[in-house]
């Protein structure tokens, strides 16, 4: 370790310091004073606490409503991804392959993105609206629905709508990138599958998809992190309901933390959280540095 | 490398942990002749002219005691409640706010107010009515001063009543009919019953057959109390007019949703205060005149009248404060007569008076629209005697919070009309899961 | 092929159409309402184009509810933290390139792990930093916040914008007898200078639509940026969508212009270079 020290190059360090100190002061810290804050009974406003050790993790293991709100945030997570996924690459693949109208066409996909989630709740519930929305009166007066009905309510319905608006949000982000590594495949490399006579399908495999499954691999990651952690797309429009329907972990954690105003109890469900992501992200890498070693 | 920057990590670490330790010294009296210093005043009247009246009397403040300054910040609730939930952490809280009877509650827990009760004598104790001044009063601390009081009574649509031939109902059966009779979706809903988990209206709705009873939601122990004869009564009464005479969609609705359905004019029934009359003139100018108060449905009509819920806003001095004369100076000058009537007619027939003789002062009573409404403002007044806020029927309690903030009442309902879950059923695991939270508020 | 082609494009026009429609009708319906008059709203929620035209909400919008000054915040808080993000991204970044290769694999994935903390959760310990460094209720507060969240994500994108320079031209800078840091400047800057006007872009318009710390740290409400504004139209006494679709059209409108600038560059870091 000393060795490797020295051998670092000053210039070098001082170009990356500032970005490292900020890291660390702005994340690291944090993170750090949550793992401590989840042995303790931290209140919200109180000004005193105690250490209990593990007592926060037994509170929450034990607790029926968290592992719903787990299993919500892995059904909101996958689904939101492979629908994020699916119409970000077809979209795509369609935008690649259209001769003409292509620019037009990318500006208003991309639309959705520009976003604040603040905005995607205002227009959504106003769309969605049971007796002033447009959505529910349309299909009422299209005899599809005898009356309005309500998407943000109905429990069926609700998870399902959320998810599609997330997609509706997270697509542009995937038919961007997977877009531009498209655009990065040699085209000699179709016409010799052509000429070899390999099926669509073939080419789709063996050409495309090796080709951008680097960069889906990482937006993956990216967004898996972000969905899983997102907290205000779902706060704002359903505020976990209704019956608790779309109360992810981040929901969960934020009403026990300031509803309940028990930190302590909330800092032990984020550490969970990011145990549990690191998880992930651990396999996920595994299997990118895979690719990456074939793509060589 | 790693080792230094876990160094540098713990160096951090305890530089923070050191300053968040340290306690300011916030003992700053000022001189006894002048006042002098900046004082920071939030309120929650977020729009029109209660806001521009908060601004002119801080200024009026301003010019008498120049070298004062008042900084005036504006949150509606909920961003206020996050606000000082937090910031109570780093210190950063105003020096005199507005309050809700719950946040009193909490903050006087956390020893966060300093006691007004120089304030009320100075303005004159016996002025005020008792209840309100109760609700926020430990071992006879007066720990919040009432600023305004309203409460809740059943609003009508005199127009739809009179076409169908119906009588203003004064029963919960009566009310059930007559909405029933009016329900015409989707351009008219009997009665929106609002059960979302954003705010507390459905434990509101609850609160109201629950009192008419004449029980309450909370026990003299602080236990829930949703299992009673009157309360699963009352679940299956509200669930049975959420089938029949309300919108679907009002299972999500919060406070705004469900007013607004009124003042668009789709709703026949509603249950608000005389804030109502505001609502109604800014969204549909052309039907003020079709509406009006009546007193809270009974269960039986002989039944004696059992106070329901009245909101007592109250303003508080906050113990962090620099300059708590200032600030206690301060909100006694919101209640001299002049600028307290012009601060009450800034919400007309919304705001009732805290002060029993502002009440009866013909310069109070004299504003077109009081006038205009005096029978709902006769109603509503009758209300505010008899009622408290939620939870509060036995003084002041941290669970009353819990019972308004944690949606375990808007989640009961919401299983019952969503997932059929039968109503017994429901009630006992909303009751059981309230008093865990009350346990938990010993931790 | 060719022969199936036609088909199969006219298919490929169909299904954009309809993806296109779904992903601006949100868009659009804000824009139609926000001149709507609160009766029509109301009353013919069917209606698509308004009756008559009003823009009365948006008078009001950036008059009483001094929707001008928040903008200016924002402007102000947003700018601020754009600058000082690419200034230490990309010398993070071309650090990381040049000088550590093979650290900036690992270094990658660490700035990713940085987003595994909920933000909601970083709230209390960011405003206790914020207020023992004296920062509370200042912009500068609410600036190095933003630091968290843009610095780790602008820092992966420009790595992938420099991956691109080749070494080849650097290399001919410094047998001119170029330092480091005058390679830096005039020779790799100006080749990723799109990379870096798409990064800034987008850190700007996060920054710009960011509403919990700013809710949390800013305590005076003529220092609140334009995202808290927005959000505080929801708890006010009567809920008037006219107000808010005029308002969301408001703060909407510059992130959405400007993602149709950088559309183009938006992903060259990840495919440029950045997982090669």
């Amino acid at each position: 370790m000393e060795k490797k020290l020295r051998n670092f190059n000053i210039t070098g360090m001082l170009f990356i310091l500032p970005a490292i100190l900020i890291v660390i002061l702005l994340l690291i810290y944090p993170i750090f004073s949550s793992i401590y804050f989840s042995l303790t009974t931290k209140n919200l406003i109180r000004p005193f606490y105690d250490f209990v050790w593990f007592e926060n993790f037994k509170f929450v293991l034990t607790n029926p409503d968290f592992y719903k709100a787990f299993v919500n945030s892995i059904k909101w997570t996958f689904f939101s991804i492979v629908g994020q996924l699916f119409v970000g690459f077809s979209a795509a693949l369609a935008l690649n392959r259209i001769p003409r109208f292509t620019g037009i066409y990318r500006t208003l996909l991309i639309i959705p993105w520009a976003f604040p989630a603040i905005v995607i709740a205002f227009s959504w519930k106003y769309i969605l609206n049971d007796v002033y929305g447009f959505l529910p009166n349309l299909l009422t007066q299209l005899g599809i629905t005898s009356s309005n009905i309500n998407f943000l309510a109905n429990p069926d319905l609700v998870f399902i709508v959320v998810v599609l608006i997330n997609i509706w949000f997270g697509a542009p982000l995937f038919m961007v990138n997977i877009l531009s590594a498209l655009k990065t495949i040699p085209s000699e490399q179709y016409e010799a599958a052509q000429m070899d006579g390999a099926s669509p399908l073939q080419v789709f495999w063996h050409i495309t998809i090796r080709h951008v499954r680097v960069v889906i691999g990482l937006l993956l990651v990216l967004r898996t992190i972000w969905i899983f952690n997102n907290f205000d797309i779902l706060y704002l429009i359903t505020g976990g309901g209704p019956s608790d329907n779309t109360t992810t972990l981040p929901i969960f954690a934020y009403k026990v933390g300031w509803g309940m105003k028990q930190l302590g109890v909330a800092s032990a469900i984020t550490v969970i959280l990011l145990l549990f992501l690191l998880g992930i992200c651990f396999l996920y890498f595994k299997l990118l540095d895979k690719w990456e070693r074939d793509d060589r | 490398m790693n080792k230094k920057l876990f160094v540098l990590f713990l160096l951090i670490l305890s530089l923070v942990i050191t300053a968040c330790g340290k306690e300011d010294d916030t003992s700053n009296q000022g001189s006894s002749g002048e006042f002098d210093g900046e004082i920071t005043v939030w309120h929650s009247f977020t729009q029109g002219p209660r806001m521009e009246f908060m601004q002119s009397a801080a200024d009026a403040f301003m010019e008498e005691h120049p070298k004062v300054k008042i900084k005036i910040e504006t949150f509606a609730w909920p961003e206020f409640y996050t606000k000082w939930t937090t910031g109570i952490q780093s210190g950063q809280v105003p020096d005199v706010s507005t309050a809700l009877p719950n946040h009193v509650v909490e903050l006087i827990d956390v020893d966060a107010l300093v006691p007004l009760n120089d304030v009320i004598d100075n303005i004159g104790r016996d002025r005020f009515y008792e209840a309100p001044l109760q609700e926020g009063t430990i071992d006879s601390d007066n720990f919040s001063i009432p600023l305004y009081s309203h409460a809740q009574v059943m609003w009508y649509r005199k127009d739809l009543l009179e076409e169908a031939g119906l009588e203003v109902p004064k029963t919960w059966e009566e009310l059930f009919e007559t909405a029933k009779a009016l329900n015409n979706p989707p351009n008219l809903y009997g009665l929106s019953v609002p059960m979302g988990s954003g705010d507390m209206m459905a434990t509101r709705f609850l609160n109201f057959y629950v009192r008419s009873a004449g029980e309450t939601l909370l026990t003299e122990d602080g236990k829930a109390n949703l299992t009673s004869k009157s309360a699963i009564d009352g679940i299956n009464y509200w669930v049975k007019m959420y089938n029949e005479t309300s919108p679907e969609g009002s299972v999500n609705y919060t406070v705004l949703d469900q007013a607004n359905l009124y003042y668009q004019g789709k709703s026949a029934f509603d249950f608000n205060s005389g804030f109502q009359i505001g609502g109604v003139e800014t969204n549909s100018p052309q039907l003020v005149d079709q509406i009006d108060a009546a007193p809270m449905p009974k269960i039986n009509e002989s039944d004696p009248d059992n106070g329901i819920e009245t909101s007592n806003i109250p303003v508080v001095v906050w113990k962090n404060s620099k300059h708590p004369e200032i600030a206690k100076a301060f909100v006694e000058s919101l209640y001299e007569k002049e600028e307290y009537i012009e601060f009450l007619h800034s919400v007309p027939a919304g705001m009732l008076p805290a002060l029993k003789d502002i009440a009866e002062d013909p310069m109070f009573l004299d504003e077109p629209t009081i006038q205009k409404f005096d029978n709902a403002v006769k109603i509503i007044s009758e209300a505010v005697d008899k009622g408290t806020a939620i939870g509060m029927e036995n003084g002041p309690s941290l669970q009353s919070g819990i019972i308004t903030s944690q949606s375990v009442i808007e989640k009961m309902f919401q299983d019952i009309v969503l997932n059929s879950v039968p109503v017994e059923e429901a009630a006992e695991k909303a009751e059981k899961e309230l008093n865990d939270l009350f346990d938990m508020l010993s931790r | 092929m060719v022969g199936r082609n036609k088909l199969s494009t006219a298919l490929t026009y169909v299904y954009l159409t309809i993806l296109a429609i779904v992903s601006v009708f949100p868009l659009i319906w804000i824009a139609l309402s926000s001149i709507k008059s609160s009766g029509e709203m109301a009353n013919y929620p069917l209606s698509f184009f308004p009756k008559e035209v009003t823009f009365e909400y948006y008078t009001r919008v950036l008059n009483d509810l001094s929707f001008t000054v928040n903008i200016k915040n924002s402007l102000l808080v947003s700018f601020s933290a754009t600058v000082i993000t690419i200034v230490v991204s990309s010398l993070g970044a071309y650090g990381i390139v040049r000088f550590f290769p093979k650290a900036g694999k690992k270094m990658t994935k660490v700035l990713i792990t940085t987003y595994m903390f909920p933000p909601i959760l970083l709230a209390v310990p960011y405003s206790i930093i914020i207020v023992s460094i004296g920062l509370v209720n200042t912009w500068t507060g609410l600036v190095i916040t933003y630091l968290s969240f843009s610095i780790p994500y602008a820092i992966w994108m420009l790595i992938g914008f420099f991956q691109t320079v080749p070494i080849e031209i650097e290399e001919a800078a410094k047998v001119d007898g170029a330092g480091k840091m005058r390679t830096f400047l005039q020779v790799a800057l100006p080749v990723v200078a799109p990379g870096m006007v798409a990064t800034a872009i987008y850190t700007f318009i996060n920054t710009w639509n960011e509403f919990l710390f700013a809710l949390l740290l800013i305590n005076s409400s003529e220092k609140m940026p334009i995202s808290v504004a927005l959000y505080s139209l929801t708890g006010s006494e009567i809920l008037d969508w006219g107000e808010m679709m005029a308002a969301s059209m408001i703060v909407i409108l510059p992130s959405i212009i400007f993602f149709m600038i950088i559309q183009n560059k938006i992903a060259g870091g990840l495919s440029d270079g950045s997982v090669k």
